[in-house]
C-alpha cells in the first residue's frame, strides 16, 4: 500500500484489500440517503460534519469534495466515495479527521493547491454550462480557500468596487492565484505589460492610486 | 697699371709687361715675393675705426662720411683676411649698445598709450630701416662669414635678436605696449575709431620679433572673451532677440575685418571662435527660450535665417531643432483641444502648415532634419485628440467638393485639396476618415450636390495613392452604382412597361445602390403616397426582372422630391425631402391638420417627424403656419397650409435638413467605426494566433501593433485577447502563463 504525498489531488483508485472495500463501503452506507443508497444528500453531509466535529463551511469539506472529485455541491455519490475516501486509506469515521489532517497538508503543495483552486470554481458553478461565478459567490469562495494571502482583503474590496465586471471567468480566477503567487505585497514586481488579465491590471491601478 | 692704393705703398708685386714684338714666345717666370705680404698691424682697428663710425652714424642717422662702396671693400678686405668673426662680434656689440640705449629711453616715458605706441613704432622702423642699411654695407660679411660658419645668425636676424632681448628684458616696455594695443583694441570696439596703422606696424613688429603669440596673443584672447563675455551678458539683458541676433552678426564680421587688417591671420580662427563661444555658444539655450517662439508667430524670416545661420556656426542646430518641435506641438496642441475653433481648426491647420512650409525654405535653407522635425511634431499634435481631426477633415472636403463653392478655380482646389492630403498623411486613424467621407460622398452623390464629378475622381485618386486600392474600393463603388443607375433608369423609362403602367403626374429618378459600398442606412417604415408605392412598385418588377436573385430595399430617410404646390399666388416648386414632401400631400385633402392627426397617417417616427415640422413652419420659407407659434413643436400643435406664401424665386429649396449632419448621426458613425475596430482586432488576433500556433504575450502584442492600422492600447487589445479567450479561440499555456496557444 502506499501512502505519503501523491502528485494528483483527484482521488485515485489503489489496490485495496476486500475488508478495506468492506468498510469503506459500510461507512457510506452510515449517511447515505435513506431512498438512495448510491448517494448521500446534504442532511447526510451535516451528519458527517457533526460526527467529525467540522462546520459544513469549513474548507476542509470543499478539501474532502476535491478529494472524491465530487460533482455536485453537498452530494456525494458512493463511486466519488469510494475513490476518495480509497486513496486516502480512510475507513472509518474515526480515522476522518487524521486523514483530513493529511488532507490539508498534502493540499497546500503549490501543484496541488493550483488544482484545487481551480476545482473550487468549477464546483461553484452549479447551473448547467456556467462559466462564470458572481462576485458575490467568488468572494466567499476566496475567503475560504486562501484566507491568508494579503492580496486578499484589497482584491476583495476592488471587486466589489468596480463595475465593469459582473462575475469571475474561470482565467482571471486562476490569473489571480498566479497573482498572489507571483506578486509582492507591496505590488513593486508587478509588470502590466504581461500577460495578466485586465482585471488584475486595474486591481493594482487602484490599489497604487 | 698700378694697384689700388688699398695696400700701402712697398712691396706688391711688381709685373710689368715687357713689350715685346713678335718672336719666339718668351717665358715668364712669376717669383713668389720672398717676403710673405704681411698686412699693417692695425690695418684691423684701422678698418673698424672706419666701420664702426659708419655705423654709429647710421645709428645717429647722420649722414656718413665714407662712400657706401668703400664701406663694403673694408666689409670685404676684413673678411677676406680672416677676421669676420672678430668684425661680427664687434658689430654686434655696437648694435647691442644702441638697440638697449634705444629701448631704455622709453621707459617711464608717456603715459598715453598712444604717443607711447607711436614713440615704440618709431624706434622700430629705425631699427628695421638702419639694420637694413647696415646689412648692405656688410653685405660680404653677411654672404659669406656667416653663411660658411654655422650657429651665427645673419645681420638681419641678429638685430632682432637684439632688440627682442632687450625688449623682453625690459618687461615694462613690452608690457606697455601690449597693453596699449589692447586698450586700442577695446576702443575700436566700442565703436571708435583708431590708428589703424599704428597697431598693424606694431603686430607686425610682434611677429618678427617672434613676440606675437606668447606677448600679444595670448592677453588678446582672453581680453576678447572676457570682453565678448559681459557683452553677451549685457547684451542679452538689455536687447531682444531679433536685435542680438543682429548684433553677433556685426561683430563677427568686425572681428574678421580686424584680422584683415592688421591683425595676424593666424589668430583669425582663434579669435573667431572666442567670439562664436562668449557671444552665441553660452547663449543658445537663452536666445531660444526667449525669442524664437516669438519670432515663429510673427513669421520673421529674415531673422530666422539669421539665426539659423549663426547657430550652424556653432553647431547648435539640434538645439534649434528641439525648439522648433516644441513650438510646433505646443500651439498645434492648442489648435487641437480648443473645441470652439473646431469649425475653423482645418483652415487654420492648413495656414499654419503653408507658413512652416515658406519658413522651412525661406529660413531653414530646405534643411532635411528640420523638415523631419516639422513633420514629427505635426503628427504627435494632430492625433493628440483621437478622432475629431479626421472627421473635421472629411468634412472639409466635403465643402470644398459640394455646389456652391463659388470662387475657386480648378487649380486653387486642387492645391488645396494636395495640402489637405499632407495633413490627412499624419493622422493614425485614418477609418474614422473613411467613414466621415463615405457618409459625405454618398449624400452628395445622391442628392445630385457633387460640384464636379471630375474633381470627386480625382480626390479618389489621390486617396487611391495615398493609402491603396484597399481604402478607395467601395468609394469607387459607389460611383460606379450612380453610372449605372442612370443607364438603368434610362432604359426603364424607355421600356413597354413604363410607358404603359407607370402614374401620370409623377416623374421619378431612382438609384439603385449596391449594400456593400455605401453607408448603412437604417430603414425606416413610412406611409407613402399612393403614387409613390405604385411607382416604386412596377420599378421593382421591372429591375427583377432583369436581375432576378437580388434584393431591393427602400431607402426613404434618402430621397427627396419636387413638389408643385399652387399657392394664392401662384404655382411654386418646393425642393424637399420625402417625409416633407407625405407630410404636405396630407394638406391635398384638408387645409388644416392637428399633430396627432399627421403622426398617425404620416407613419413618421416622433423625433424625425418634429423636425420635418419643424423645417416647413418654423424656417426661413414657411410652407405651413403653426399654432401656436414657437420653435417647438408639441403634441397638441396644429398645422395650417400657408397658402399666402411670398417668395420670389419659382423654386424653393425647403430642404436643408438632410444635408446637414445630426449629432446622432456623427455619434453613430464614430460607434460604428469603434465596433469595426474591435472586429478587426479580432481578426487580427486570430489570424496571428492561427500561423503562430503559439506565442507569447509580448510578441503578440508587438505583432498586433504592427498590423493594425489604428491608434489603439494595450488594454484594449488585452480584453480582446480575454473576450477570445472565453470564446474558446485561444487558451493561456497551462505550463507558461505568459504564452497563448491556438484553439483548433
Amino acid at each position: 500500500m502506499r501512502r505519503g504525498t501523491k502528485r494528483s489531488g483527484v482521488g485515485s483508485a489503489s489496490s485495496k484489500s476486500g475488508k478495506d472495500v468492506e468498510a469503506i463501503n459500510a461507512f457510506f452506507k452510515e449517511y447515505s440517503e435513506p431512498d438512495d443508497a448510491e448517494l448521500i444528500g446534504p442532511e447526510g453531509v451535516e451528519k458527517l460534519c457533526a460526527d467529525i466535529d467540522v462546520a459544513p463551511s469549513d474548507v476542509r469539506l470543499l478539501m474532502l469534495a476535491f478529494k472524491m472529485n465530487a460533482a455536485k455541491m453537498g452530494y456525494f455519490t458512493a463511486v466519488e466515495w469510494r475513490n476518495g475516501m480509497g486513496s486516502m486509506n480512510c475507513t472509518s469515521v474515526q480515522k476522518l479527521s487524521k486523514c483530513l489532517a493529511t488532507l490539508e497538508m498534502e493540499v497546500q503543495q503549490t501543484v496541488v493547491f493550483r488544482e484545487f483552486f481551480k476545482y473550487a470554481f468549477t464546483f461553484c458553478c452549479t447551473e448547467p454550462r456556467q462559466k462564470t461565478l458572481d462576485i458575490e459567490t467568488a468572494s466567499q469562495m476566496l475567503q475560504i480557500v486562501m484566507p491568508n494571502s494579503p492580496h486578499l482583503e484589497p482584491f476583495l474590496q476592488f471587486i466589489q468596487d468596480q463595475k465593469e465586471y459582473k462575475a469571475l471567468t474561470m482565467d482571471q480566477w486562476q490569473g489571480f492565484l498566479r497573482f498572489c503567487e507571483e506578486t509582492l505585497p507591496d505590488l513593486s514586481n508587478y509588470d502590466e505589460s504581461q500577460a495578466w488579465p485586465l482585471l488584475i491590471d486595474n486591481f493594482v491601478d487602484w490599489k497604487r492610486a | 697699371m698700378m694697384p689700388a692704393s688699398g695696400f700701402g705703398g712697398a712691396g706688391g708685386a711688381n709685373l710689368a709687361l715687357k713689350r715685346s714684338s713678335a718672336g719666339p714666345p718668351k717665358k715668364l717666370v712669376i717669383k713668389p715675393f720672398k717676403e710673405k705680404p704681411k698686412l699693417p698691424a692695425d690695418f684691423e682697428e684701422r678698418t673698424w675705426a672706419k666701420l664702426k663710425e659708419a655705423v654709429t652714424a647710421v645709428h645717429a642717422k647722420q649722414p656718413v662720411a665714407c662712400s657706401l662702396e668703400e664701406l663694403y671693400r673694408a666689409v670685404e678686405d676684413l673678411c677676406v683676411h680672416k677676421l669676420g668673426s672678430s668684425l661680427y662680434a664687434r658689430l654686434q656689440q655696437v648694435c647691442d649698445v644702441h638697440i638697449a640705449a634705444r629701448l631704455r629711453s622709453l621707459q617711464g616715458r608717456a603715459a598715453d598709450p598712444v604717443i607711447f605706441l607711436s614713440l615704440m613704432d618709431a624706434i622700430w622702423q629705425d631699427h628695421c630701416s638702419q639694420m637694413l642699411t647696415i646689412r648692405s654695407i656688410f653685405l660680404y660679411l653677411d654672404r659669406t662669414y656667416v653663411i660658411q660658419t654655422s650657429g651665427v645668425r645673419s645681420l638681419w636676424d641678429l638685430g632682432l635678436q637684439l632688440f627682442r632681448t632687450h625688449l623682453e628684458s625690459g618687461s615694462e616696455i613690452s608690457r606697455k605696449v601690449v597693453a596699449g594695443l589692447l586698450s586700442l583694441l577695446e576702443k575700436e570696439r566700442q565703436g571708435e575709431a583708431v590708428d589703424r596703422i599704428l597697431m598693424k606696424n606694431l603686430l607686425r613688429m610682434f611677429t618678427s620679433l617672434q613676440m606675437y603669440t606668447d606677448y600679444f596673443e595670448k592677453p588678446f584672447l582672453e581680453r576678447t572673451t572676457s570682453f565678448y563675455a559681459t557683452e553677451g551678458v549685457r547684451y542679452m539683458q538689455q536687447t531682444d532677440v531679433p536685435e542680438y541676433l543682429l548684433h553677433c552678426d556685426t561683430r563677427f564680421q568686425e572681428e574678421s575685418e580686424r584680422c584683415a587688417h592688421y591683425l595676424d591671420p593666424a589668430t583669425r580662427k582663434a579669435l573667431i571662435s572666442v567670439v562664436e563661444r562668449e557671444l552665441l555658444e553660452r547663449h543658445t539655450q537663452a536666445i531660444l527660450e526667449k525669442g524664437f517662439a516669438a519670432l515663429m508667430a510673427a513669421h520673421r524670416l529674415p531673422d530666422l535665417k539669421r539665426m539659423h545661420t549663426l547657430f550652424a556656426r556653432v553647431g547648435r542646430l539640434d538645439l534649434m531643432k528641439a525648439a522648433l518641435s516644441d513650438y510646433i506641438k505646443k500651439t498645434g496642441k492648442d489648435l487641437i483641444m480648443d473645441e470652439e475653433k473646431d469649425a475653423d481648426m482645418v483652415n487654420l491647420l492648413l495656414e499654419s502648415k503653408l507658413k512652416l512650409d515658406t519658413i522651412l525654405v525661406e529660413s531653414f535653407s530646405r534643411n532635411e532634419t528640420f523638415g523631419n522635425a516639422i513633420k514629427d511634431s505635426f503628427e504627435h499634435f494632430i492625433n493628440l485628440r483621437a478622432n475629431r481631426p479626421a472627421e473635421l477633415i472629411a468634412k472639409f472636403i466635403d465643402a470644398k467638393l459640394r455646389t456652391g463653392n463659388k470662387g475657386t478655380s480648378e487649380e486653387e482646389l486642387e492645391m488645396t485639396l494636395d495640402r489637405v492630403l499632407t495633413l490627412f498623411r499624419y493622422i493614425q486613424g485614418k477609418d474614422v476618415f473613411e467613414a466621415f467621407y463615405k457618409k459625405d460622398l454618398a449624400k452628395r452623390l445622391l442628392l445630385g450636390k457633387s460640384a464636379s464629378i471630375d474633381a470627386e475622381r480625382s480626390m479618389i485618386t489621390k486617396l487611391k495613392t495615398e493609402c491603396g486600392s484597399q481604402f478607395t474600393n467601395k468609394l469607387e463603388g459607389m460611383f460606379k452604382d450612380i453610372d449605372l443607375s442612370k443607364d438603368f433608369m434610362s432604359s426603364f423609362r424607355t421600356s413597354s412597361t413604363a410607358r404603359t403602367e407607370l402614374p401620370t403626374g409623377i416623374e421619378m429618378n431612382i438609384h439603385v445602390l449596391t449594400q456593400g459600398y455605401w453607408p448603412t442606412y437604417a430603414p425606416v417604415e413610412v406611409n407613402l403616397p399612393h403614387e409613390i408605392n405604385k411607382y416604386q412598385d412596377i420599378f421593382r418588377e421591372f429591375y427583377l426582372s432583369k436581375h432576378s436573385g437580388r434584393r431591393l430595399n427602400w431607402q426613404n430617410s434618402l430621397a427627396h422630391c419636387v413638389l408643385k404646390t399652387h399657392f394664392d399666388k401662384g404655382v411654386k416648386e418646393l425642393s424637399v425631402s420625402l417625409f416633407q414632401t407625405i407630410v404636405l400631400m396630407l394638406f391635398n385633402t384638408s387645409d388644416r391638420l392637428s399633430f396627432q392627426h399627421i403622426h398617425e397617417a404620416t407613419g413618421i417616427e416622433d423625433k424625425e417627424l418634429r423636425r420635418t415640422l419643424q423645417s416647413l413652419a418654423c424656417g426661413k420659407v414657411r410652407v405651413l403656419t403653426k399654432e401656436p407659434k414657437g420653435r417647438e413643436v408639441a403634441d397638441t400643435d396644429e398645422f395650417i397650409f400657408h397658402s399666402q406664401l411670398n417668395e420670389k424665386l419659382y423654386r424653393i429649396k425647403v430642404n436643408s435638413i438632410q444635408l446637414k449632419e445630426t449629432i446622432e448621426e456623427n455619434a453613430a458613425t464614430t460607434e460604428k467605426v469603434f465596433q469595426d475596430r474591435q472586429y478587426q482586432i479580432d481578426a487580427a488576433v486570430v489570424r496571428v494566433m492561427k500561423t503562430r500556433k503559439t506565442l507569447s504575450h509580448t510578441l503578440l502584442i508587438s505583432e498586433l501593433f504592427k498590423q493594425l492600422q489604428f491608434p489603439i492600447r494595450p488594454a484594449d487589445l488585452k480584453k480582446r485577447i480575454e473576450s477570445l479567450i472565453d470564446r474558446e479561440y485561444l487558451e493561456r499555456d497551462k505550463a507558461n502563463p505568459k504564452v497563448y496557444n491556438y484553439l483548433a
